[in-house]
């Protein structure tokens, strides 16, 4: 009996982890908006963190803290635990990261589409047309 | 012994207490970092002096035992590229005259992370400062001035950078789920019965995408040329020279440790070969003399990865060779490009303005082909002496890349022929500034050292090599205290992936 809910956790657990990978990655790959591919990075994030949790549940354990009431009781793998934290808190400050660029990128060029971005790099360094930029250095002394 | 923990505890501290101290005190931004490592490069050389004398050496951190606890593992090749680091970056620290908070801040993070990364024996540690290192250099390569082009590169950056973390992430969990430990000198142990299947390879493949964005290996490496065509050329050649070693030194830890003899080697060729011949194709067709080095030195690291996926201690050295080799080079190639900053038809009769930096730009180009006696010539000459011994695959893969030095001679001599074209006198460019060319003249020095040297390197980099594929004496370093009790190792709890 208590086995069997154990699996139907896990199943659950991981299905629910691919599919948030899924959709991450879906999410990261298909759209051209870069708030929506940020979003898609966070779904990713969160469908490994859940991944992590659900490789160290333990059928019918209990929170990781060792106190008076839990001593001798069956408790779940802490240190996948412990992994997530670290791993939502580097995810937490990529993602700031990513948002300040966005905001900068945003005031910069007045847009949020991929492609139009890539094109902007790709013109690095900006052609010069040779005469017209020569002669107004030329002219100015 | 503390020494190791110092070399990733002063860079972290130096930078959190930088902007501290600048608001106080603001020129203790001009020599905070030098000290720094300077001080990192002297305890790397105590390190360096008792691995040569005593062996191999290992911390376990905070009192708890091997396979739960960290572990610093302190071997030749760990020591020898955090010396690297921290005398390439300063080396590039001569080369900036205007300092900026924030930009010695992160360097000094990419320092500390740095070393940490080569030094660390546990799978989540690592991923820990492979992101702060990611981070920073996301930072660094935003950190232009002028120019919203260097956000919107390093944006993309990271992007692909993070999305490649989160799955190499998910490589970690499995490799956690299916074997229940993350120390690295324990899932050496218990890999051949848990790792070596599809499950465990998918792991593998999954850690190579995450460690594979730094090391610009071959489906990752879209972002290299946006960043180092718009990044200031110090934070590129920080980036392409140094910063991309040191993940690729973590592939082959993994690949030593974790999958020996399967066909993760394969993998990781087959990447490496793709990278190659696309970074040589892209290079050969790039108008811009920045993102002809940004796809050389993506090729420069295909060849690394190559010769790291070759089994044996001839493969390791020549990875190695190739790698010191570019992290000399490629870095002199950026700042040389500071000035340049132009199209390649731009460049026409660049030699006649400023004879000194275009003699070094041929210099260096010369090696990176591999024109003997060169440097560059050996590390090339090793990896196909290498590739030739190991046979099967690994002989057919050279024809490749044989195939690529010629498409890489074809490009390189295609820029020094415009450089000393007969012509006018180019309007765009002007001669190298004298700080950029102080640490390009320091770098061809040290290049022209190694040339007259190559016996004795080779010997100490053989030595290396055969002291990284001896993952016994890893495993019972940094696993002593389970010596006595070997009983542990098999009583220590290993799960599966299902229930």
């Amino acid at each position: 009996m208590l086995v069997e809910e154990a699996a139907w956790l896990y199943v659950f657990a991981y299905l629910g982890a691919i599919g948030l990978i899924l959709l991450g990655l879906y999410g990261l790959v298909m759209s051209r908006h870069l708030i929506r591919m940020l979003l898609g990075l966070s779904l990713l994030e969160a469908g490994v963190n859940l991944f992590l949790i659900a490789a160290g549940y333990r059928p019918g354990g209990v929170a990781p803290i060792l106190t008076e009431a839990t001593r001798g009781l069956l408790m779940v793998d802490p240190i996948p635990q412990a992994l997530v934290l670290t791993a939502i808190v580097i995810g937490v400050g990529v993602q700031a990261l990513a948002l300040a660029l966005v905001i900068k990128v945003y005031q910069a060029y007045g847009t949020l589409d991929m492609d139009a971005l890539t094109a902007h790099i790709a013109a690095v360094p900006v052609a010069r047309s040779a005469p017209t930029s020569v002669s107004a250095e030329e002219a100015s002394p | 012994m503390i020494g190791a923990v110092l070399l990733v505890v002063l860079p972290f501290f130096g930078a959190f207490l930088l902007p501290l101290l600048h608001r106080h005190y603001p020129p203790v931004t001009y020599w905070a970092g030098p000290v720094v490592l300077i001080s990192n490069l002297v305890i790397a050389l105590g390190l360096w002096y008792g691995v040569s004398e005593v062996g191999p050496q290992s911390i376990i951190f905070g009192g708890f035992a091997a396979p739960l606890g960290i572990t610093f593992y302190i071997d030749p090749l760990a020591v020898l590229f955090v010396m690297m680091l921290n005398a390439g970056c300063l080396v590039l620290w001569l080369g900036a005259w205007h300092r900026r908070l924030h930009e010695e801040i992160l360097i000094l993070l990419i320092t500390g992370a740095g070393c940490g990364l080569m030094l660390s024996g546990d799978l989540f540690n690592l991923y820990v400062f492979f992101e702060i290192m990611a981070v920073a250099s996301y930072g660094l390569a935003a950190s232009r001035r002028h120019g919203p082009d260097s956000h919107a590169a390093s944006l993309r950056f990271l992007l692909l950078g993070a999305t490649a973390s989160s799955l190499g992430l998910l490589g970690i969990a499995l490799i956690y789920a299916l074997t229940g430990t993350l120390n690295l000198s324990h899932l050496a142990i218990l890999a051949p019965s848990t790792l070596h299947g599809p499950v465990g390879l998918a792991a593998f493949a999954l850690l190579l995408i995450g460690f594979g964005v730094k090391a610009e290996l071959f489906p990752l490496n879209t972002w290299v040329q946006e960043v180092y065509a718009t990044s200031p050329p110090r934070i590129s050649a920080l980036l392409a020279g140094i910063v991309s070693k040191l993940a690729l030194v973590v592939v082959l830890r993994l690949l030593l440790l974790l999958y020996s003899d399967t066909s993760a080697h394969l993998l990781l060729l087959t990447v490496g070969l793709l990278g190659l011949v696309s970074a040589e194709l892209a290079a050969w067709r790039a108008t811009d003399l920045r993102r002809v080095l940004a796809y050389s030195s993506v090729g420069q690291l295909s060849l690394m990865a190559i010769a790291f996926s070759i089994p044996g201690p001839a493969g390791v050295m020549a990875g190695i060779a190739l790698g010191l080799h570019h992290a000399l080079v490629k870095p002199a190639l950026f700042l040389l490009t500071e000035s340049w900053q132009a199209r390649l038809h731009e460049l026409r009769g660049l030699a006649w303005l400023c004879r000194c930096s275009a003699f070094a730009f041929v210099l260096l180009a010369l090696s990176l082909i591999g024109v003997p006696p060169l440097p560059g010539f050996w590390a090339k000459f090793w990896l196909l002496q290498a590739g030739f011994a190991a046979g099967g695959w690994y002989q057919t893969a050279l024809w490749i890349v044989l195939l690529s030095v010629i498409i890489e001679t074809a490009y390189l001599l295609r820029i020094t022929r415009l450089l000393f074209a007969r012509q006018a006198s180019p309007r765009f460019c002007e001669p190298p500034q004298r700080r950029n060319l102080a640490p390009v003249l320091l770098l061809g020095g040290v290049l022209m050292l190694v040339t007259l040297s190559v016996a004795p390197i080779g010997d100490g980099l053989r030595r290396i090599a055969q002291q990284t594929v001896d993952t016994g004496t890893y495993i019972n370093y940094t696993l002593s205290a389970w010596q006595d009790d070997k009983s542990h190792w098999n009583s220590f709890p290993t799960r599966r992936l299902t229930p």
